[in-house]
């Protein structure tokens, strides 16, 4: 008897799963995905959380799912260790109620693409399959949108041409950085060759996701890239222990201990970033003519908590100016800055440029101090959603390449249409390219 | 000269830098306050658990399970946080060449210096309400010595897992869900407390309460200090009649006017000795092994887990 309910329970479990997995199939050709994966465990779960415009959550349910379907097939080997069996029964538990929880997200998403009510909910929690053979095959149910598959499509051609390397100031050739996500390869950057001489100040351009700072952390070596990074003609990369204090970077919130004084965390600073043969005397007064230089020799017994924005930034700024860098790097300085008050900061960057160092900002209100900047780079994502470079050399003519007058007219024909720009990155990625190719020779 | 290799500061120096912080945020932040809270706390325990505490052996083992708990809630308390709560920060600070093994080498000083505190206020807050603390030593010579080496150890084994979690939680709201599921655990698991099905005391040997209330029930000579449960039931009963008689009266009036009371606590305590809490020197110094033991495996795991910060998301 225990034995024809063990196999009653498993041809209901069976054919449950089959009727969703026909659903599946039909709602993922609906939504411009491969109907087979509706039948692939795990595949399956990913893959209507695409449909379902809910791929975070989707990501957390295929994983949850492969833990139980784990610990439903250690469940069937029916294990005598009394201590493993409690285990597994509590974390199935614990596993069930989170899946449900992430089920509920996705269902509700998919009911949102098929433009069905709410209350359709209570039909996939508790007959699922039928629901989703509903929204599958029957012909009403269609969605409001189609998954995109980036890898798919053709993006902008590869130039190849190299920046070659200069002596005196930053070369940069990456060829490609890719990343895994989730089970499957990205491409993040390709293509990117420049060279940047000392005492430039570049405003680095691109919208959101354009890979700005993947670009930047493939420069300073933090994340490495298919490259070649050479400063003064150093490899980056190969002399990264070294060359890390020789490249200064601000991040764009200010990572500072609220509970010390301004003075002590430039010593600290000083003590981490110096060289181990610069003596006390020598880091107190590198720190003395920094807090000078800053404008905030008033304020070196205050607590950093009680500092302003402005003030703040500044001493985020100064905490890797103390190590002299010859590459500095700002990811978004002015944020949260009022017009002023960014300007000034802006002012000090290109005082430190014209000491001879190389000034790399990003910044999302950058027209306000364009004047200041000597060239600009431009990141774009291409149709695969890649990060590519649409444009590298002077802010004047960065104008005329793209026919606009102003940065954020070009950052808005870069940007796709689906971000409600002009959708011309890749066509901006090509020309360039052809440019660049032209004036190298 | 071209081509001289620039040195930078080490681990040590590193650690000396971290130090500094984590002193001056000691004096001039709110991470002083562990040590008044300590103090109140060890006065609730004691005001609830004191008076039978190294006077019997059901009050020993109450008020060691106590005791163990408090130094673990001190332990968790000290650095749940600490880590967590500036994480953005060490993610820059590495970047720019912070050693990870420096920063957590100066967490684990500065948290031993609060351990060492803390182990003192709780020994003077009993002394001052008149708690019984051991009185003979197995290891140092000086009891009190042996038993406050137990309380820092038991603290700070619950510290560095505490810190461990820290390095591990993305935020101090997901440090704070946690500890109150890993408290439980030291609870039910302390093996002392809570009957457990045999199966399921070997998980015992993974809590620093095992380990904390074993050592502080040896040192205490726990053995050799009578049961009274037994005592009390039967005196409850002493009414109760059998064929028209007081039978357990009888015997207790027989027990009283014999002066045989003591024997009688010594016997039944006799029954139900442990031989894990003898009074052996063997006995505290394997508690203490398996506290440093657990203590390093926590700072190495954290170690570990930091040095994997730079994958963290913007």
């Amino acid at each position: 008897m225990i034995f024809s309910g063990d196999v009653m329970e498993l041809v209901r479990s069976l054919a449950a799963y089959m009727l969703t997995s026909v659903g599946y199939w039909k709602i993922f050709e609906k939504c411009g995905l491969k109907g087979y994966w509706g039948f692939v465990p795990l595949a399956r779960e990913y893959n209507i959380s695409l449909c379902a415009d809910r791929e975070e959550e989707g990501r957390v349910y295929t994983i949850i799912m492969a833990v139980s379907y784990l610990a439903y097939v250690v469940n069937i080997a029916k294990l005598e260790n009394p201590i493993l069996q409690l285990i597994i029964v509590v974390s199935f538990i614990a596993l069930f109620i989170t899946s449900i929880i992430y089920k509920v997200r996705i269902y509700i998403g998919l009911i949102k693409v098929f433009d069905r009510k709410k209350r359709w909910i209570w039909l996939f929690l508790f007959f699922e399959a039928l629901a989703v053979l509903i929204y599958g095959v029957s012909s009403k149910f269609v969605p409001n949108r189609k998954v995109t598959i980036y890898s798919g499509l053709d993006g902008a051609k590869v130039s190849g041409i190299q920046a070659g390397s200069i002596e005196n100031g930053l070369s940069v050739n990456i060829e490609k950085r890719t990343a895994i996500d989730f089970f499957r390869k990205k491409i993040l950057l390709q293509d990117i060759h420049l060279n940047i001489p000392k005492g430039h100040m570049v405003l680095l351009l691109g919208g959101s996701g354009a890979g700005k700072t993947t670009f930047l952390n493939a420069v300073t070596g933090y994340e490495k890239a298919d490259a070649s990074i050479k400063l003064d003609g150093e490899d980056v990369y190969e002399e990264y222990t070294k060359m890390m204090y020789d490249i200064g970077f601000v991040p764009q919130q200010d990572l500072i201990r609220g509970n010390d004084a301004v003075q002590l965390t430039l010593e600290d600073a000083a003590t981490l970033r110096l060289p181990s043969n610069v003596n006390l005397f020598e880091r107190k007064k590198r720190v003395k003519e920094v807090l000078e230089e800053f404008g905030l020799q008033s304020l070196k017994n205050t607590l950093v908590e009680k500092l302003s924005g402005g003030q703040r930034k500044r001493l985020s700024i100064a905490m890797e100016y103390i190590s002299d860098p010859k590459l500095f790097i700002l990811d978004e300085p002015d944020s949260g800055l009022d017009g002023v008050v960014a300007r000034g900061l802006f002012e000090r960057l290109r005082a430190i440029a014209d000491q001879g160092k190389i000034v790399i900002v990003i910044t999302h209100t950058p027209d306000r101090v364009i004047d200041l900047f000597d060239d600009v780079i431009v990141l774009a994502k291409d149709a695969k959603r890649t990060g590519r470079l649409a444009w590298y050399g002077p802010v004047d003519e960065a104008y005329s390449f793209f026919g606009k007058d102003s940065m954020e007219g070009i950052l808005l024909s870069i940007n796709q249409k689906d971000e409600g720009g002009e959708g011309l990155a890749d066509e901006f990625v090509e020309k360039f390219a052809e440019y660049h190719k032209e004036k190298v020779g | 000269m071209a081509g001289e290799k620039i040195r930078r500061r080490g681990r040590i120096p590193q650690t000396f830098i971290y130090l500094g912080k984590l002193f001056r945020m000691f004096i001039f932040q709110s991470d002083w306050k562990v040590l008044p809270m300590s103090a109140v706390i060890a006065g609730l325990v004691a005001f609830a658990v004191g008076a039978n505490l190294y006077r019997t052996m059901e009050g020993t083992l109450t008020g060691c399970f106590a005791l163990a708990l408090i130094c673990i809630w001190n332990g968790f308390f000290n650095s749940i946080q600490t880590i967590c709560r500036e994480r953005a920060i060490v993610k820059r600070e590495h970047r720019s060449g912070m050693h990870i093994s420096a920063y957590v080498a100066a967490h684990m000083i500065y948290q031993a210096f609060l351990c060492i505190l803390q182990a003192g206020i709780i020994i003077a807050v009993l002394n001052t309400m008149g708690v019984k603390m051991p009185d003979k030593s197995l290891i140092t010579g000086y009891p009190l010595v042996d038993f406050a080496i137990s309380l820092f150890l038991i603290t700070y084994c619950a510290d560095m897992l505490a810190l461990m979690v820290s390095a591990f939680c993305r935020t101090t709201t997901t440090a704070m869900t946690v500890m109150p599921f890993l408290l439980i655990v030291e609870l039910v698991f302390s093996g002392a407390f809570f009957s457990l099905p045999q199966e399921a005391m070997i998980l015992t040997n993974l809590t620093a309460s095992k380990w904390g209330v074993t050592t502080l029930c040896s040192q205490g000579d726990y053995n050799s200090l009578p049961m009274v449960t037994v005592w009390n039931s039967v005196v409850k009963m002493k009414d109760m009649e059998l064929e028209g008689q007081r039978p357990i009266q009888e015997a207790l009036v027989y027990v009283e006017e014999n002066d045989m009371r003591d024997q009688f606590l010594m016997d039944t305590a006799k029954q139900n000795q442990k031989p894990e809490y003898n009074f052996d020197p063997d006995i505290p110094l394997k508690c203490w092994g398996y506290l440093v033991i657990w203590t390093l495996v926590y700072v190495a795991v954290a170690v570990v887990a930091l040095e994997f910060i730079d994958r963290d998301k913007r």
